[in-house]
């Protein structure tokens, strides 16, 4: 385990200077639309919070991570002292593997497609959308939190933004319910399942293991959402032993402090999408990075309602 | 229950949801937590209950293995939010170490 203190503060140091965690420009990190006609203006901002470009960056750098933790050497080198050049900013973003982003970048278009063959009167704006600074409000630094949200509640209503869809349970927790308590600013958000109307599908009846994030799950109640639309499509959820209130943690949150304790967690979890025997399906990013990194083959909910649509 | 060192309680106020009161040490949310660690978070809850400010420092980078997951919370029958609590000490000694 290393000591969050180390961790909260380059974080929280990469924050205040980039606006985002990994201390990496916004341009670098947020291209998935350059090859998309989105509109500018429109009903609803769509909101991607990052945290899905940001997922090659993590697994990239808890890679390292685990390689040292509990290690003799994890005592002297502390993450503060060998972060700026390995695991943060620029270096970070030239050892990231392209294919890795690119696939990451091919969910947001997914999600793109669902929108539009839902008829969402949607538009993008790429100035707009960045970290909520979620992950510094669940490792307890509540202040370089607050400030960041403000920094962003602000530039959102400055640009006359009402209406956001958003794209993962992370982002749409921070928007939805820490936005208002801590900025004082108040937005209709939508995670984007709630917005698609489709119908169909045709390869008959069959059957996934939805993993239920805890912030879709528990914090805001909603898995029912996302199970619907599938049923919709001729596609049930196979029963879990753990899921809505009641979800398990992909143990992913742990990550930054202990890599291992994420894999333990994840592992557990893992056992019990596996015993459905139905193909797993993630509807967050950092649940689908951390039961990647333990070998499962897990595709997010935006690739299989994509190819329902022909 | 009375807290046995005033203070803390107050500085906690600050920092977390004032519910450790609430809790009647059970146990479900140490058995239903993740972590499974013997007793986490209910052993956390009882240093706040009694004011055990030190002893909440001496294990304080245990609080963020906590995965703010949530799940204790919903369980709970007393409604002690202890996942909100860790989430609060997580506040208390992040600003206890950039003080010190
Ligand atoms: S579940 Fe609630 S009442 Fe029971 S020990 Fe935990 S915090 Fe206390
Ligand atoms: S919120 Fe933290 S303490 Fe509560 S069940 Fe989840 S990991 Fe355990």
């Amino acid at each position: 385990m290393y000591h969050p203190r180390d961790i909260i503060e380059t974080i929280a140091g990469n924050l205040r200077a980039t606006r985002n965690p990994f201390g990496i420009p916004h341009f670098m990190v947020n291209r998935w639309w350059g090859r998309s006609k989105l509109p500018r203006q429109g009903d609803a901002l769509l909101f991607t919070g990052l945290m899905y470009q940001f997922i090659p960056y993590i697994e990239k750098s808890t890679g390292y991570l685990s390689r040292y933790e509990d290690t003799p050497l994890s005592r002297y080198v502390g993450y503060t002292r060998y972060v700026p050049s390995y695991l943060s900013g620029l270096g970070l973003a030239m050892i990231t593997p392209r294919r890795e982003k690119q696939k990451m970048n091919g969910i947001l278009n997914n999600i793109v497609r669902v929108l539009n063959a839902s008829r969402v009167d949607f538009y993008y704006r790429p100035e707009l959308d960045h970290y909520s600074g979620i992950l510094l409000y669940d490792l307890g630094d509540r202040d370089t939190f607050v400030t960041h949200a403000r920094w962003l509640a602000d530039r959102l209503k400055k640009a006359g933004v009402r209406k956001l869809i958003t794209v993962d349970p992370h982002t749409t927790y921070a928007l939805k319910e820490l936005f208002p308590k801590y900025t004082g600013s108040r937005f209709e958000v939508h995670p984007y399942f709630e917005m698609i109307q489709l119908k169909g599908g045709n390869n008959g009846r069959r059957t996934v293991a939805l993993h239920d994030p805890c912030f879709y799950g528990r914090y805001l109640g909603l898995s029912d959402v996302p199970a619907k639309a599938l049923a919709e499509l001729g596609i049930d959820c196979a029963e879990l032993e753990r899921s809505g209130a009641y979800t398990h943690c992909c143990g992913g949150p742990a990550e930054s402090v202990s890599p291992r304790l994420a894999d333990d967690v994840g592992r557990r979890r893992l056992a019990q999408l596996e015993g459905t025997g139905a193909p797993i399906v993630a509807m967050c990013p950092i649940c689908l990075g951390n039961l990647r990194k333990l070998g499962a083959d897990v595709r997010d909910l935006s690739s299989v309602l994509v190819e329902t649509l022909s | 229950m009375t807290m046995l060192n005033p203070d803390f309680a107050e500085e906690l106020k600050q920092f977390s949801e004032d519910s450790a009161l609430a809790c009647f040490n059970c146990g479900t949310c140490a058995a239903i937590c993740p972590l499974i660690d013997s007793h986490f978070p209910r052993s956390m809850i009882r240093y706040v209950q009694i004011g055990a400010k030190e002893r909440i420092l001496e294990a304080a980078t245990e609080l963020w293995k906590c995965l703010h997951c949530g799940l204790c919370t919903q369980t709970c029958p007393r409604e002690a939010n202890p996942g909100e609590i860790i989430l609060g000490l997580k506040r208390l000694v992040l600003d206890h170490w950039r003080k010190s």
